[in-house]
C-alpha cells in the first residue's frame, strides 16, 4: 500500500509523527519532490492570485505527486490544536480546496482534527487517516500512534539542540539520535521568525539559513526553542493564543526579544497570509519597545533572490555596527569598574572589528 | 468634584455596519447611555483606518479602525466590539485595534461583546456594563425596539430590492425606503416602528410598477461586513436595482441576530448557515471559518431554485473567501450557474466595477433569453 505525501505545509511540521505512524501500520510514503520553479507555477494556475505561496506550493506538490503516479493522498485539515484555539482557514479548507481545484481521479484522504468539538480528536483523526486504506483496528492504531510520537520526539529532541531542520528529520526517519554542535564562533546573532513550512521549503525561503552563515550570523528559529519557551514567549508579548501557529511567530518571538544574546529578529511572511498580519504587526511594536532590531521581508512567487540578499546584507551590517558601538560604550565604561567579562568582551569586539 | 462626575460619564460607540447602527443605538438609547457614533463609513474613515493599519490587514478592520478614530475625536470613551462565531481574523479585531488607539494616545476602555462564550445573556450583561444601566425593564425594553428595529428595516430593505428594478420612474422605490429608514431611526417605541414600516409597505403598492417586465434575479453573497455595508460594497444592490435585477441578499440583519443570540430551539426554520452546510456539502465537507462555506452553500442553493445568476463579494486578502473564490469556478461548472467574484479594497474604482456588473448582467440576460425562446 502506497501513499503520497506532499512536501509542503504539513510535512514541515508533522511529518516524523507520520513516517513512524504509517510506517508501523506497513504502509509506503512517497513524497513529492523538493520544490521547484516548475511546481510553484502549476500550483498557482490552479487557484485565485490571492491565495498565499504556501497554498500555491502546496498544490504544485499535488500535481507533482499525481504526476509520479501516485493516486493516494494524503491532505488532513487541522482545524483546532486546542479548544477555540482554530488554524487559519486556507489550512482548515486544505482538503477541501485540492479536491475541487484539482481535477484528477485520485483519492485523498482527508482526516480532520478539531480540539474544538467534543469527538474529533487525536485519535478520531488517526482512525480517520488509514480508514480509506482498510485499518479499522483501533489497538493497531494507537500502537502506531506511539511510534510516531517516538519519531516526533526524536526529531524535537534534535532540532532543540540545535541540529538544523533537514538534517533532524533524516535522523529521526531513519531511528537515529545525533546531536551534533556546530562549534563555529559567530560575531552576531539573529533568530528567523517564520512558520516552518516557509523556512525549510529552500525554494520559499531561498535558503536563507545558508546565506545568514555565510554573513557570519548565527540564526536560531522557533525549532530550537521548547515549547516552555515559546508559552512564555506568548505572555511576554502581552497576548493569548489565538491561531494554531501562533507559538513559532508570536511566541518564538516573544522569546528571542527578551534573549539577550539575540542581536536582532528577521520575520517572513507569505504575502497574503492572514494570521502574520496581524501577530507581525504585534511583533513589530514590541521589538520597538524592547529596542530589538527586526526587519519584515515578504515572499511571494516573484520575490527576486537578488533584493533578499540585498536587504538580509544591509540587515545584518547594521546588526554588526550596532552590536560593535555597544561593546565600545560598554569597554569604555567597564575600564574603571574592573569587569570580569572584559577579556571576552575585548575578543568579541576584535572580532567583529575584523568582520566592519 | 464636578470634573470627577464628568469624566466617569460614559460615552457609548461602536463600529458603524451598514443599518446596524440604527438598531444598536436604539437599545443603549433605551437603556439610558450616551452615546456618539462615528459617521457612516467614507473615504476619510477608510484612509484614517488604512494609515494606522497593517497593510495586509482585511478591509472591515481598517474601518473599523477608522470608525474608533472618528468617535474618539468626537469625545467617546466606551468602544464596543462585537465578536461572532466565525473565527477567521476577526476574533483578533478588538485587541489589535485596543493596542493601537493606545498608541496613538487615545484613553477609552474596550468592551468586547464576545458571542463565543454566551448567546443572548453575554450580550446583555456587556450591555449593562457598558450603559452602567441596572434597571431589567430598562434592558428588556431595550432588545424589544432592537429587535423590532431590525425587523423593520429588513422588511423595508426586502421591498426595495423587490420593487427598486420594477419601478417606472427611477428613485420612486428609494425614495420610500429612505425616508421610512429616516423615520425608523427617530421611532421611540415598538408600536411607532410597526406603523412606519406599515406604512411604507403601503406606499410600495401604491407606486407605479412595471408588472410586465422581464426581472433577472440574482443572489448576493460573501463576506458578512462588505455584504452588510454599502459604502464597501459600492451600493451593489442598488446599481443592480436600477439595471433591472431583482437581488437577493443572502444575510439580512434579522435573521442572523436571531441565530445568533437566540437559543437553537427558539426559531423554526432552518438558519441560513444550516442551509448552507447542507447545500454545500458535495463541495465543502467542514466549516473553515468566516463565511466560506455560505458563500458555496448559496452558489448551490440559486441553481437549485432557478436563479438567473450569484454575485460573490469579499475583502481583498479575506482568508475564508479567497478558499471559496477558488472553489467557486467548480462550483458554476458543476451547478450550471453564472458567478462573479468581486474583490473588494480600498483601491477599488467604481467604474470599473460597474463595467464587471453589466458585463455579468448581459451575460445572464442573454442566457435567461436563450432558455426562454428554448
Amino acid at each position: 500500500m502506497k501513499i503520497g505525501i506532499p512536501r509542503a505545509l504539513g510535512y514541515y511540521m508533522y511529518y516524523p509523527f507520520w513516517h513512524g505512524f504509517f510506517s508501523e501500520l506497513g504502509i509506503d510514503i512517497v513524497l513529492s519532490g523538493h520544490t521547484t520553479k516548475k511546481m510553484v507555477s502549476n500550483g498557482s494556475s490552479l487557484v485565485v492570485s490571492e491565495t498565499c505561496l504556501p497554498v500555491k506550493v502546496y498544490a504544485g506538490h499535488v500535481l507533482n505527486l499525481l504526476d509520479k503516479g501516485v493516486d493516494i493522498i494524503y491532505s488532513p485539515s487541522i482545524q483546532s490544536i486546542a479548544p477555540k484555539v482554530y488554524n487559519c482557514s486556507k489550512l482548515r479548507g486544505l482538503p477541501d480546496l485540492i479536491r475541487n481545484v484539482v481535477k484528477r481521479n485520485f483519492l485523498l484522504i482527508e482526516p480532520t482534527l478539531d480540539k474544538s468539538e467534543p469527538r474529533q480528536g487525536l485519535y478520531e483523526y488517526l482512525y480517520e487517516s488509514v480508514l480509506p486504506l482498510g485499518i479499522t483496528d483501533k489497538k493497531r492504531i494507537k500502537q502506531a500512534s506511539k511510534a510516531g510520537w517516538k519519531c516526533m520526539n526524536d526529531y524535537l529532541l534534535m532540532t532543540r539542540a540545535g541540529v538544523d531542520a533537514k538534517t533532524a528529520m533524516k535522523n529521526a526517519i531513519n531511528g537515529k539520535i545525533e546531536i551534533v554542535k556546530d562549534e563555529t564562533n559567530y560575531a552576531i546573532s539573529a533568530a528567523v521568525i517564520s512558520h516552518p513550512y516557509n523556512l525549510y521549503d529552500e525554494q520559499v525561503s531561498m535558503k536563507v539559513f545558508d546565506k545568514l552563515k555565510k554573513l557570519g550570523v548565527k540564526s536560531y528559529s522557533a525549532e530550537n526553542i521548547t515549547q516552555e519557551n515559546m508559552e512564555n514567549g506568548i505572555k511576554t508579548l502581552n497576548t493569548n493564543l489565538y491561531w494554531a501557529n501562533e507559538y513559532e511567530m508570536t511566541g518564538a518571538a516573544g522569546h528571542f526579544l527578551t534573549d539577550s544574546k539575540i542581536d536582532g529578529l528577521i520575520t517572513i511572511t507569505a504575502f497574503g497570509c492572514g494570521p502574520d498580519s496581524l501577530m507581525v504587526e504585534r511583533i513589530t511594536r514590541y521589538a520597538k519597545r524592547l529596542n530589538k532590531p527586526l526587519i519584515n521581508l515578504t515572499i511571494d512567487e516573484h520575490t527576486g533572490e537578488a533584493g533578499f540578499i540585498t536587504r538580509l546584507e544591509a540587515f545584518t551590517d547594521m546588526l554588526y555596527r550596532k552590536k560593535r558601538s555597544d561593546l565600545v560604550e560598554i569597554l569604555n565604561r567597564q575600564v574603571f569598574h574592573g569587569d570580569p567579562d572584559h577579556a571576552r568582551k575585548k575578543e568579541e569586539l576584535e572580532r567583529l572589528n575584523s568582520r566592519v | 468634584m464636578k470634573n470627577k462626575s464628568i469624566s466617569k460619564e460614559k460615552i457609548v460607540s461602536f463600529p458603524q455596519m451598514g443599518n446596524v447602527s440604527i438598531a444598536v443605538a436604539a437599545i443603549f438609547r433605551k437603556m439610558g447611555a450616551n452615546i456618539k457614533l462615528a459617521p457612516v463609513n467614507n473615504t476619510e474613515t477608510l484612509s484614517l483606518g488604512t494609515r494606522n493599519s497593517a497593510e495586509t490587514v482585511c478591509l472591515p478592520y481598517k474601518l473599523n479602525l477608522g470608525n474608533y478614530i472618528q468617535a474618539l475625536e468626537a469625545g467617546a470613551n466606551v468602544l464596543i466590539m462585537f465578536q461572532a462565531p466565525g473565527t477567521c481574523r476577526l476574533g483578533s479585531y478588538a485587541s489589535m485595534a485596543d493596542a493601537k488607539l493606545k498608541e496613538l494616545g487615545y484613553d477609552f476602555e474596550m468592551v468586547v461583546f464576545d458571542m463565543y462564550k454566551g448567546k443572548l445573556f453575554e450580550v446583555a450583561r456587556k450591555f449593562k456594563h457598558a450603559t452602567g444601566c441596572n434597571s431589567l425593564s430598562k434592558t428588556l425594553a431595550g432588545i424589544r425596539i432592537g429587535f423590532a428595529k431590525f425587523d423593520a428595516l429588513d422588511t423595508i430593505e426586502r421591498n426595495l430590492f423587490y420593487f427598486r428594478p420594477r419601478e417606472i420612474e427611477s428613485g420612486t422605490a428609494e425614495k420610500i425606503y429612505l425616508s421610512a429608514k429616516r423615520s425608523i431611526d427617530q421611532a421611540e417605541s415598538v408600536h411607532d416602528v410597526k406603523n412606519i414600516v406599515r406604512t411604507a409597505i403601503n406606499q410600495y403598492n401604491s407606486m407605479p410598477i412595471d408588472k410586465n417586465k422581464t426581472i433577472l434575479k440574482v443572489y448576493i453573497t460573501g463576506e458578512f461586513f462588505v455584504l452588510l455595508d454599502p459604502f464597501t460594497n459600492m451600493d451593489i444592490e442598488k446599481e443592480l436595482g436600477l439595471m433591472g435585477v431583482e437581488v437577493e441578499r443572502q444575510v439580512m440583519l434579522s435573521g442572523w441576530t436571531n441565530n445568533i443570540l437566540l437559543p437553537k430551539f427558539i426559531h423554526k426554520n432552518e438558519s441560513h448557515r444550516e442551509r448552507a452546510i447542507k447545500s454545500a456539502s458535495s463541495y465543502m465537507t467542514r466549516a473553515i471559518g468566516g463565511d466560506c462555506i455560505e458563500s458555496i452553500g448559496d452558489t448551490v442553493a440559486a441553481s437549485r431554485k432557478n436563479i438567473d445568476g450569484v454575485i460573490h463579494i469579499g475583502p481583498f486578502n479575506c482568508n475564508p473567501e479567497v478558499v471559496s473564490q477558488c472553489i467557486l469556478p467548480h462550483v458554476s461548472r458543476q451547478e450550471n450557474i453564472p458567478v462573479l467574484s468581486l474583490i473588494m479594497d480600498e483601491q477599488t474604482g467604481k467604474a470599473g466595477f460597474i463595467t464587471r456588473l453589466e458585463a455579468f448582467v448581459d451575460l445572464i440576460n442573454r442566457r435567461k433569453r436563450a432558455k426562454i425562446s428554448a
